[in-house]
């Protein structure tokens, strides 16, 4: 634990009190024991607690659709509801055939007139290692496979977190939740989120491309 | 046994859920008992709906029709724990037998019960004085470092420190 021990769990006390998420670090196992029984005395602070009612409609919604398709997570409803509103500032059609499509993670990334952008060399790659780049409002972290490129998504499929590297452990990580994902998008962690949705890339000479946005 | 052959144990038996519509129903009242007892464990909103949604996630697409609500809730506690035992161990690197203390309580009832907390009121009874202060303002008043360093005619850097160590000894405190 970097800094003063007491110093460090004061600032996970006062997130805690001030109803904040436990952002955790990998030095405060160190102080494992007090953490835990600070976020058991703030549990109890305001007694029993109940579901919020959005929280709780949003899971009855789910329960309700039939199960692979039903599970919209909060990210997949955040990219549905921006589609909804570009539709809608489009112009937008009643019809039915133009509604736009529920979004789902794992899906490749299409955006609205999309156009390839030079993201990176060839050179800038390593094998093995995950590079971010974006093209435009399409963030992406791109992996080398000998003269193949593939890509996807730096938002997490579960949280619209921005996800990083870890070059030591070879994985994706979502700094908002306990949330890994291999090269290839699928979970490397045992919580079953979906995989992360894909990234069109292709390479033109020595050069890598991504379909993102102007 | 462990938390993972417990949740394990309960995913052997397929349970069974009643007609779609009422099925949702008992299932999203279910939650609620699931989402308290996380919400006891991680003291915060955000994680709690988190932890519960993943819950769902894992024990809802294994149930079926027809099951007593009891079943569904045993069910879906074995895997709150385990759910929780892994944010734990990812966070903090538990290990399961310290988690044992503090995911074998019973199921917490409708409506959720005082469980908690008097589970933390006798935790707190058998710190020193000072130890059970700190916290009380803390946690249970709400107080700002500030505002307890002036409670005990003391200073901020003080009262950090004894809020950490507060912390620790109330942490190898077993309740009954």
């Amino acid at each position: 634990m970097n800094g003063k021990r007491e110093n460090r769990v004061e600032k996970i006390v006062s997130d805690l009190l001030r109803g904040r998420r436990l952002k955790l670090r990998g030095g405060d196992a160190e102080e494992k024991a007090a953490i835990t029984t600070a976020a058991r005395l703030a549990g109890v602070r305001q007694g029993p607690q109940r579901m919020q009612p959005a929280f709780r409609k949003r899971l009855a919604r789910a329960l309700e659709q039939p199960q692979g398709e039903g599970w919209v997570t909060r990210r997949a409803a955040l990219v549905a509801g921006l589609g909804l509103a570009a539709g809608a500032a489009a112009g937008g059609f009643a019809s039915r055939a133009f509604e736009p499509q529920p979004v789902h993670a794992s899906d490749p990334i299409r955006p609205s007139n999309g156009r390839w952008i030079d993201v990176a060399a060839m050179g800038d790659l390593v094998e093995g290692q995950g590079k971010r780049v974006t093209a435009g409002g399409v963030g992406a972290f791109l992996f080398r496979h000998g003269d193949e490129v593939t890509a996807v998504s730096s938002i997490c499929s579960h949280l619209p977190c921005e996800l990083w590297w870890d070059g030591g452990r070879s994985h994706l990580v979502c700094p908002c939740h306990p949330a890994t994902f291999a090269a290839d998008g699928h979970p490397s962690d045992p919580y079953r989120h979906s995989a992360l949705n894909k990234v069109y890339v292709r390479v033109v000479g020595d050069r890598v491309e991504v379909l993102g946005t102007a | 046994m462990t938390q993972d052959e417990v949740a394990d144990q309960a995913q052997a038996e397929v349970v069974e859920l009643p007609a779609a519509s009422r099925a949702t129903d008992i299932a999203v009242n279910e939650l609620e008992l699931v989402y308290a007892f996380i919400y006891a464990r991680v003291g915060n909103r955000a994680d709690a709906e988190d932890l519960t949604q993943q819950v769902a996630l894992k024990a809802i697409p294994r149930l079926r029709q027809n099951a007593a609500a009891s079943s569904i809730r045993g069910y879906l506690f074995a895997t709150a724990r385990s759910v929780l035992g892994g944010f734990w161990s990812t966070r903090l690197g538990l290990s399961e037998a310290e988690l044992r203390e503090d995911l074998l309580p019973a199921p917490a009832t409708d409506p959720p019960s005082e469980e908690g907390t008097e589970t933390v009121q006798r935790i707190l009874a058998e710190l020193s004085d000072n130890y059970r202060r700190v916290l009380e303002l803390r946690f249970l008043h709400g107080y700002s470092l500030k505002e307890v360093a002036k409670e005990m005619n003391s200073t901020v850097g003080a009262i950090k420190v004894m809020q950490l160590r507060a912390l620790r000894a109330a942490a190898k405190v077993r309740p009954e």
